[in-house]
């Protein structure tokens, strides 16, 4: 008989103690890493300040190489942050109950890699000081921000993203800061008195609150493919050799649940292990993960095929030779690469054995993620160094420490925020675990009495 | 009173350029330029002036190299062996500045609109607006948008003393995090049709030119006003059978180029650039 | 004669809807179906049906807000965009219609969205006082309760229902 993807035996009240103590007083492993995190950041920040003081040469930017690693970084941010959208909505609407212990970390990943995600857009702005310009906002002038700017869009459909995504997440976890309200004492007591608003379980309150989270699954799907459609406009709506390909927006979409995936492959393992979670978020559920990543993978394969083929069937000569460019210029060892990690490496998620083996999963995971950044990086970059006009093409500018520094200080922000979810917010969810065990322990009745 | 504006506009809002029709799009003035390849030297002498004309710093050896140039209008240098029997035949020069284009990618792109489409056929560049994003620049054909990588006017290379004092008053400083890009010396062009409006004229052709036009020793230049049909740019445009709001012209379909020297870079993607190039003329077919 | 709440905690559904089911076809004229809430910890549809259906009406709030949410950011951007009828953008029109969909389209999400949200908090009576109303703990855990408002005589019966059905524990308050 298959492997279950949680006992049906679990009691309840088992559940609360074991979810509680995640987020308990924080040991000192926690500590450190929350300072490693904060580490990295501090060197994101150093960067960021010195970029402000000089100017965006620091960068290594130059004409006519002006976007790099921060607008790469900013769209691979973007992309993780459909995991949660995937996870919460998407298989919450197709009832695939496996989901349940493991969306509300993928959620919580949504909104801070949004904000990640938000802070690079800022930093690669020349005058970032100015940045309200591109808000909307009553002024004496009546000027208003460009609305035909891809841009612009960026703004209006990340705000939107974020701001849905929080209230998703806050709404989603109400029950739980109930759980947590009836169980904490001090100052955690009245914190999170005012999360839940007075949650009692009433059927009245549960009633509304069916409606309104399948609601807003409902519209959180087609936001989260329009905001990365969205993002991928900023290339498509352009005409240069390279962007101007209408299967970006389907191809950006693709690329961001394929990275969300392996990101939430990661934080899983990392998450069961640290608070020995193995009762809820179990291998079978790691199994069927990794059998959509790897679906999720070979339509991202196939959209970057078509890619390719579409450029060797087309007559455009200036995308042709950046095709070739690609593949053979100073920046092919990482077009290999991300095609390699993107494309080879998910057919070993195919085997059961490697999908149940943690280590391998994990390194399975942090590859993949590390072709997903590299797509960006290779979307961004070769198209400047190889455009449309011979004289401008210069294949051999590379971005400095200042760029690779906020990389890794956004990674910092990202360590920061999600482990300060993790000791505030209950990382599973209670209430649905509860209802998964449930709604386990009635089918084995209703198949104990047919038997 | 925005939502009367609208609807009261409706249809002038709904409405492409360019259309067909020059006049209808610009009825009093649209800025072109004729440049003669074969003329041109390469010396240089524009790209000069326009150092001077416009307050464009300098940025030194080092930055230059690095590929972070300012210049506004830059002579690109191409060789082409085939044709060279001497040194002088294989080397070309092209001045490649902001071609002003009619349909600009880059004005769609600006988050921030801080770059337009003026009446007189300009694009426009507002420094104050700008906040950097440089999208106008990633979406440029041509490449020819500048941004202020450092803050040139901090620093002692761009103008050592007592070079401040050769600023041009007329046209602002800029700082880091700005686009900027060659503007048909909007400043010179502004003066004279505000001059001649208060005349209750029209400017005539010659009466203003750009800096780096005035400044070509072979005249390889040509400035001025294509709604005019008696100016000399528009002269040579119709001369060279190049229409503005084609991204095809009839003559290209002969084959020969229609037998004349007049062509528009990158063309077929429909931005619709306001500078024609004149071919150089080649010893092959003598 | 004086009001009295009470609370009876059942170790799980079956239990508790039994309890319902009795007390619904005990023939008890002063109670009304509002007068009784069930407590959960998870939800129950099936429980919750037994007393009878109630509506859920977020979704009327989420069609006035999506509405609202496009009808407002198309106007407001096209009448913004109006405002720059002097400076045309790349050759398209003043008011050009994709960008516009595009941000409708968003706008009408978060229309959607927000008043979702705001309909759930209103439809369903957070932010709620809990000291007015009976509650244990252990109906965030993994208890059933079932709270039932009336005269002192009714719930009188109801205790013994309660009892009956192997209640945990049953705690009673006298309002007025």
């Amino acid at each position: 008989m298959e492997e279950k993807d949680i006992r049906d035996d679990i009691a309840w009240a088992q559940i609360n103690v074991d979810v509680l103590r995640s987020i308990e007083k924080p040991r000192l492993s926690f500590w450190l890493l929350f300072c490693f995190a904060g580490c990295l950041f501090l060197i994101g920040v150093a960067c960021e300040v010195y970029q402000w003081r000089k100017g965006l040469g620091v960068a290594n930017f130059d004409n006519p190489h002006v976007w790099g690693l921060y607008i790469a970084s900013f769209i691979f941010w973007i992309g993780m942050s459909h995991s949660g959208t995937l996870l919460s909505a998407i298989l919450h609407i197709i009832h695939a109950d496996w989901r349940k212990p493991i969306y509300r970390f993928a959620e919580a990943m949504t909104t801070f890699s949004l904000m990640t995600a938000g802070l690079f857009v800022m930093v690669h702005l020349g005058r970032l000081w100015k940045f309200y310009y591109s808000l909307p906002y009553p002024n004496e002038r009546w000027t208003w921000p460009n609305f035909q700017s891809p841009l612009l869009w960026d703004a209006m459909a990340i705000f939107t993203y974020l701001t849905s995504s929080i209230l998703f997440l806050y709404v989603g976890a109400i029950p739980d800061f109930a759980i947590c309200r009836d169980n904490a004492t001090g100052w955690r007591k009245h914190f999170y008195s005012w999360l839940s608003l007075g949650w009692m379980g009433t059927d009245r309150q549960w009633r509304n609150f069916r409606v309104t989270y399948l609601t807003i699954a409902c519209f959180l799907i087609p936001l989260a493919v329009s905001v990365h459609s969205i993002v991928a406009s900023d290339f498509a709506m352009s005409q240069q050799p390279g962007w101007h390909v209408t299967s970006f927006p389907p191809y950006f979409v693709a690329g961001a649940l394929y990275s969300g995936c392996a990101a939430i492959i990661t934080l899983f393992i990392v998450l069961r292990h640290t608070f020995r979670f193995e009762e809820y978020m179990t291998l079978p559920i790691l199994d069927k993960i990794g059998r959509l990543t790897f679906v999720i993978a070979m339509v991202w394969t196939y959209l970057n095929f078509v890619e390719y083929a579409s450029v060797w069937y087309g007559d455009d000569m200036y995308a042709k030779d950046l095709l070739i460019q690609k593949a053979t210029g100073p920046y092919s060892p990482f077009w290999w690469t991300m095609n390699f990690c993107g494309s080879v490496i998910p057919f070993l998620l195919i085997s059961k054995t490697i999908r149940g083996n943690l280590t391998a999963m994990m390194i399975i995971s942090l590859l993949l993620n590390l072709g997903m950044w590299l797509e960006r990086w290779m979307i961004v970059a070769p198209t400047f160094s190889h455009g449309y006009y011979p004289w401008t093409m210069d294949h051999n500018q590379w971005p400095s420490f200042v760029q690779w520094g906020m990389v890794l200080g956004s990674f910092g922000w990202f360590g920061l925020l999600f482990m300060l979810f993790c000791k505030l917010v209950p990382s599973v969810s209670m209430y649905e675990v509860k209802e998964m065990v449930y709604h386990r322990t009635l089918a084995q009745k209703k198949y104990a009495r047919e038997a | 009173m925005s939502i009367r504006t609208m609807l009261e506009n409706w249809e002038k809002y709904r409405t492409t350029h360019p259309s067909g029709d020059l006049h209808k799009d610009h009825p009093e003035y649209k800025w072109a330029m004729a440049i003669d390849l074969d003329t041109c030297t390469g010396c240089n002498a524009c790209v000069v002036a326009c150092y001077a004309e416009n307050n464009v710093p300098v940025v030194g050896k080092e930055r230059f190299e690095h590929g972070q140039t300012m210049h506004w209008i830059r002579i690109e240098r191409y060789w082409n062996d085939e044709d060279a029997d001497t040194p002088n035949q294989g080397a070309q020069f092209l001045p490649m500045m902001c071609q002003q284009c009619e349909a600009a990618p880059c004005e769609t792109v600006c988050p921030v609109g801080a770059t337009n489409h003026t009446p007189d056929g300009l694009n426009s560049q507002i420094y104050n607006r700008c906040i950097g994003s440089r999208y106008c620049s990633a979406n440029c054909p041509y490449k020819v948008r500048y941004f202020n990588w450092y803050d040139y006017p901090e620093q002692e290379i761009a103008w050592p003393e007592p070079l401040p004092m050769q600023l041009n008053p007329d046209i602002t400083v800029r700082t880091k995090g700005i686009m900027e890009k060659c503007t048909f010396c909007i400043q010179r062009l502004r003066t004279a049709q505000s001059t001649a409006r208060t005349e209750g004229r029209l400017v005539k052709d010659g009466e203003v030119t750009t800096a780096c036009a005035q400044a070509c020793p072979t005249g390889a230049i040509t400035f001025g006003n294509l709604a005019d049909p008696y100016s000399q740019v528009a002269k040579m445009w119709r001369q060279q059978q190049v229409e503005l709001h084609k991204d095809r012209q009839d003559k290209d379909k002969t084959g020969d180029n229609g037998g004349v020297r007049g062509y528009r870079v990158l063309e077929e993607l429909r931005a619709y650039p306001s500078i024609m190039y004149l071919e150089r003329v080649r010893d092959t077919n003598a | 004669m004086s009001t009295v709440r009470i609370l009876g905690l059942f170790n799980d559904f079956d239990l508790a809807s039994y309890a319902l089911r009795e007390v619904r076809d005990a023939y008890l004229p002063a109670l009304n179906r509002d007068d009784i809430t069930i407590k959960s910890p998870i939800e129950h549809p099936d429980v919750e049906e037994l007393l009878g259906y109630r509506p859920a009406p977020i979704r009327r709030y989420t069609l006035i807000g999506s509405l609202l949410g496009g009808i407002l950011g198309f106007l407001f951007l096209a009448s913004s965009q109006g405002n720059f009828f002097a400076q045309q953008k790349g050759g398209k029109p003043i008011i050009p219609f994709p960008p516009d969909i595009v941000l409708t389209y968003e706008m009408l999400i978060l229309g959607g969205v927000y008043i979702t949200v705001l309909g759930f908090l209103i439809s369903a009576g957070l932010p709620a006082r809990m000291k007015s109303e009976l509650y244990n703990t252990k109906i965030s855990e993994d208890q059933i309760g079932v709270l039932v408002k009336s005269d002192a005589r009714t719930i009188a019966e109801i205790k013994k229902i309660f009892e009956k059905h192997l209640a945990i524990s049953i705690t009673e308050e006298v309002i007025e």
